[in-house]
């Protein structure tokens, strides 16, 4: 028997089976949770397939993109983050232009190019863990200053926090900010220098919520969303009605009433709540320990290519292990009422081009790192 | 290249900063597991009850309503399968072909179905109720999103206004409202069945989660009515009210033997099926609702009181003298001085001063308790609602002079269902039989008022009022005897009696062996005569001799098959 780390296969087989089983998983979740919708919506024209067949052709581009992506080495990624990083910046410049960005529910995060909607702020967190990771490897010997070792980054992430802000998307920009500290922490920023950092940001964090009302309600409302059940709370009282009807056990696949047109958003932010009433508690674990699952073999080919001495592999990888954790946790203590709603997806499974596009272009990155690992350590060669 | 060997000097990746960040993103999920269980594990039952809140509903259906037929099972109020079209405010689409075609099919305005769809509150919105299932499957056909259908019965009653009042209707939840409907409610009614669902936003039912009541369908409710009498009575009214431009009338047919009512027709009417502009005039059931002062056919009652205390016998002589009578400041009048005469003639003649004087000949309580003992002052309980009792004074308040006028008929007050029935107890052996709207099997014994002589005494005078020499010779049947009396009522006005008249009359035949007692009122005649021997007899006399045809009724006089069409005598009348 092998195990899942065996170094004869060409790349992780624990990696791409917590892959492909969230992706199928999300495939068949998007459907139970979107049918109902889509045939009530005249914008799918009526089409209770609707979000299936678009999801699958995303996901059949998105595993096209991968394999693109897996043949190209890490050095040509590090040589291109800065590119990449710009290119990402000017996507999101190009949103904020109205006739260019697409408004939905009073957000522009979307580009409208000729067939499809490209959402930037997605890419923007594969860029910022490659730009990150570049950048704490070019500026290694300077990690324990703060002007030089921190504010140049400082002054990137600042770019990108005014530029999320105006779509609004908060919840993206969390990301960014999360993957980019963390990329810096792992990078061998000065701890204490961290600390500061990371105690000024969740203080400017706390000053812009307390100063934008709207943010300001977000952020209070939901710790008691019975107050307001058919307001503010509406969304989040039906998640947590969908969670509590799937007790154990789950009121079976396709039998959710919560997706029946009461919670709003099922098959894109809160598709963990219509996983949460079809497939109980067990389906929430299984979920979240796939997502565990999937995060830490990352966070292990990181430290074997760390091991190698490709730091740039090694922080690209783990920064991109943060970027599918914290999302997952974020999209997934919103809809269980720990989180403000923040209007994040859920990795690899919620309905979506762009992200899910995003995510198999950046875990074709980490195979790739790991196919690399195992061909230097002589395992099997190319 | 240098700047590579350069970094590789300075950056060393610490393992135990990877751990910790391992292990925070880890925690993050345990958290998340633990959340999890709480909710799904322990806080479940207040989430599911916050759910069933928001779209578990109760709903009910109708249950199949009972089929309302005649005595001889002919189908008067029936529930036909009917379908009521509904739309969602929120996700109706109409195409203007689709609304074009969908105009055309409900039989409504264009502008009336936009209305409905974009005005008033809520999402939920009836376009038009009861229509065809053949109509609802066409719209349904037409697959319009928003539109939807919804299975129900509509009350149709096939007679139409003929049996407006006896059945009377239902309202939009099929529940009673008047006449059988109301009456039989709680066996036409059945009940409604109740399930527990889950429905979408939309309001569609989405799970079926418990049934809570088994719906039981309607029991059917056999009336006493005749179909074929009934016709008959209110094809003869309506006749009858426009040759007298009358405003209004009612008739009502008993079998004299059971207290059933064969038939019960008012008018004005409506139609149960088109209640769009029904009035309140037209809906009211005279015959039951009505009380109107009813003249000289109460004489009867005042003479049967004196026979069966022994006080007069039918040959016993009253002196009316020149036709007045002074008691006190006050006159009692007969409109033709009759001088002596008998007690049978006072009856045939419609002798008020007559009548008066065999009153005053014995104590109010004796008048008083053959009122009461015939149901008047108090409501005939049919079973339908809305049955006036009249007005019987206590007899210790009354004066003499209101003992005169009472003896024919002024003074008190009756509905014609009343009297109809108060009769019966001269139709038959002096027994007083209870009035009944469904049919009877066994005939009731009835409450004994009168001897059966007494009964005998009254029904020969009766039969002499129809003679050339009575007040009603227009009330006569070609081939049966008769037996009957005539009313005709001053209208009380503001206190005073006007020049505003009902005519009545209420009669039986076979006089021999009575079949059927019809009682007739028709309110304000104005062209063509007013007295009840003119206005009501006639209607009495075709009624009769049609329905008594109808039921096979064999002739008890067959000498007078060939009699003479009478011609109108000039004492055809009577004055109270």
């Amino acid at each position: 028997m092998r195990s899942w780390s065996d170094q004869r296969e060409p790349i992780d087989p624990g990696l791409l089976w917590a892959v492909l089983a969230l992706l199928g998983l999300g495939l068949v979740m998007v459907y139970s949770a979107s049918i109902v919708a889509a045939e009530a919506d005249r914008h799918t024209g009526y089409h209770g397939s609707y979000y299936l067949l678009h999801q699958s052709v995303y996901l059949l581009a998105a595993l096209a993109a991968s394999y693109a992506a897996f043949q190209v080495p890490e050095q040509v990624w590090q040589r291109l983050a800065g590119w990449i990083f710009a290119v990402c910046l000017v996507g999101l410049i190009l949103v904020l232009i109205p006739g260019i960005g697409r408004e939905v529910n009073g957000s522009r995060r979307w580009l409208s190019a000729v067939v499809l909607t490209v959402q930037p702020s997605e890419f923007m967190k594969l860029a910022a863990a490659l730009y990150a990771a570049d950048y704490a490897v070019r500026k290694a010997a300077l990690m324990h200053s703060l002007k030089e070792g921190f504010m140049p980054m400082a002054i990137a992430m600042f770019l990108v926090a005014v530029l999320l802000l105006r779509e609004p998307d908060f919840g993206a920009l969390t990301i960014v900010v999360v993957i980019t500290m963390s990329v810096l922490f792992l990078g061998g920023l000065n701890w204490r220098l961290f600390a500061v950092v990371v105690i000024a940001l969740v203080a400017a964090f706390a000053l812009m919520v307390v100063l934008s009302p709207y943010r300001m309600q977000r952020v209070i409302w939901f710790l008691d969303p019975w107050k307001d059940p058919f307001g503010k709370g509406y969304q989040l009282t039906h998640a947590l009605i969908a969670f509590g009807r799937g007790r154990l056990f789950g009121v079976g696949l396709g039998a959710s009433v919560e997706k029946e047109l009461y919670l709003p958003e099922a098959h894109t932010d809160f598709l963990m709540a219509v996983i949460a009433e079809e497939l109980g508690l067990i389906g929430v674990c299984v979920t979240i320990a796939l997502f565990a699952w999937l995060v830490w073999r990352i966070f292990r080919i990181g430290q074997r290519a760390a091991a190698m001495e490709r730091y740039f592999a090694a922080l690209t990888a783990q920064g991109i292990a943060v970027w599918l954790a914290a999302q997952a946790c974020v999209n997934m203590g919103v809809n269980m009422g720990l989180l403000p709603t923040k209007g994040l997806t859920l990795p690899l499974l919620s309905y979506g081009g762009s992200g899910i596009l995003a995510n198999c272009i950046a875990l074709a990155i980490v195979a790739r790192i790991d196919h690399d690992s195992r061909s230097l350590t002589g395992g099997r060669r190319r | 290249m240098k700047y590579q060997a350069n970094t590789a000097l300075h950056l060393r990746l610490e393992g135990w900063r990877a751990r910790l960040l391992l292990v925070l993103l880890l925690a993050g999920f345990v958290a998340l597991v633990g959340r999890a269980v709480f909710l799904q594990g322990v806080h479940y039952d207040f989430l599911q009850h916050k759910g069933d809140e928001r779209y578990s509903r109760v709903i009910e259906s109708t249950a199949y309503r009972g089929v309302v037929r005649d005595r001889n099972g002919d189908p008067l109020a029936l529930s036909l399968p009917a379908v009521s079209i509904w739309a969602s405010r929120d996700d109706a689409e109409l195409s203007p072909g689709a609304l074009d075609r969908l105009a055309s099919l409900l039989h409504m305005d264009r502008t009336d179905i936009t209305h409905r769809l974009n005005q008033g509150a809520g999402n939920f919105v009836y376009l038009k109720r009861q229509v065809s299932p053949e109509v609802g499957r066409e719209v349904a056909a037409l697959k319009v999103p928003g539109l939807y259908t919804e299975k129900g019965f509509r009350r149709s009653y096939p007679k139409g206004e003929m049996m407006a009042h006896l059945l009377g209707f239902t309202d939009a939840n099929d529940r009673g409202q008047e006449g059988a409907e109301l009456a039989f409610q709680s066996t036409l009614g059945g009940v409604a069945g109740a399930r527990r669902v889950i429905k979408d936003r939309a309001g569609a039912v989405i799970e079926d989660v418990e049934s809570i009541r088994e719906q039981r369908p309607g029991q059917d409710v056999r009336l006493s009515v005749d179909s074929r009498l009934q016709h008959l009575a209110w094809r003869e009214l309506r006749a009858t009210v426009a040759r007298h431009h009358a405003k209004a009338g009612a008739v009502m047919v008993l079998d004299p033997n059971t207290g059933e009512v064969l038939a019960m027709a008012n008018y004005p009417d409506y139609d149960p099926n088109a209640r769009d502009h029904v009035t309140p005039a037209q809906l009211r059931n005279r015959s039951l609702a009505d009380t109107y002062e009813p003249g000289s056919t109460l004489k009867p009652f005042t003479i049967a009181a004196a026979l069966e205390t022994h006080r007069v016998t039918p040959a016993t002589v009253i002196q009316t003298g020149n036709g007045t009578m002074n008691i006190g400041p006050a006159v009692v009048h007969d409109s033709h001085p009759a001088g002596a005469i008998t007690v049978a003639q006072v009856i045939q003649k419609s002798s008020n001063v007559g009548a008066a004087r065999i009153a005053l000949g014995m104590p109010a309580e004796t008048m008083w308790n053959m009122f009461t003992d015939v149901g008047f002052g108090q409501q005939p309980k049919s079973g339908f609602s809305g049955e006036a009792g009249g007005r019987v004074r206590p007899y210790r308040t009354w004066r003499p002079i209101e003992q005169a006028t009472m003896s024919y008929g002024n003074g008190i007050s009756v509905s014609l269902a009343q009297l109809a029935r108060a009769y019966t107890i001269f139709a038959g052996d002096g027994t007083l039989k209870p009035l009944s709207l469904v049919r009877v099997e066994s005939p009731p014994a009835g409450r004994p008022v009168i001897s059966a002589q007494t009964a005998a005494q009254v029904r020969d005078m009766l039969e002499l009022v129809v003679k050339p020499e009575g007040t009603a010779p227009l009330a006569q049947v070609r081939g049966f005897r008769v037996a009957g009396k005539t009313g005709t009522a001053h209208k009380p006005e503001h206190g005073h009696y006007s020049n505003r008249y009902i005519s009545s009359f209420v009669g039986f035949a076979p006089a021999t062996r009575p079949r059927l007692l019809i009682a007739v009122m028709i309110d304000d005649p104005t062209v063509g005569g007013y007295y009840g021997g003119l206005v009501a007899a006639p209607l009495f006399s075709t009624l009769m001799g049609a329905a008594l045809q109808v039921l096979g009724v064999t002739p008890d006089d067959p000498a007078s098959e060939n009699f003479a069409t009478p011609v109108v005598p000039a004492n055809a009348a009577e004055e109270t």
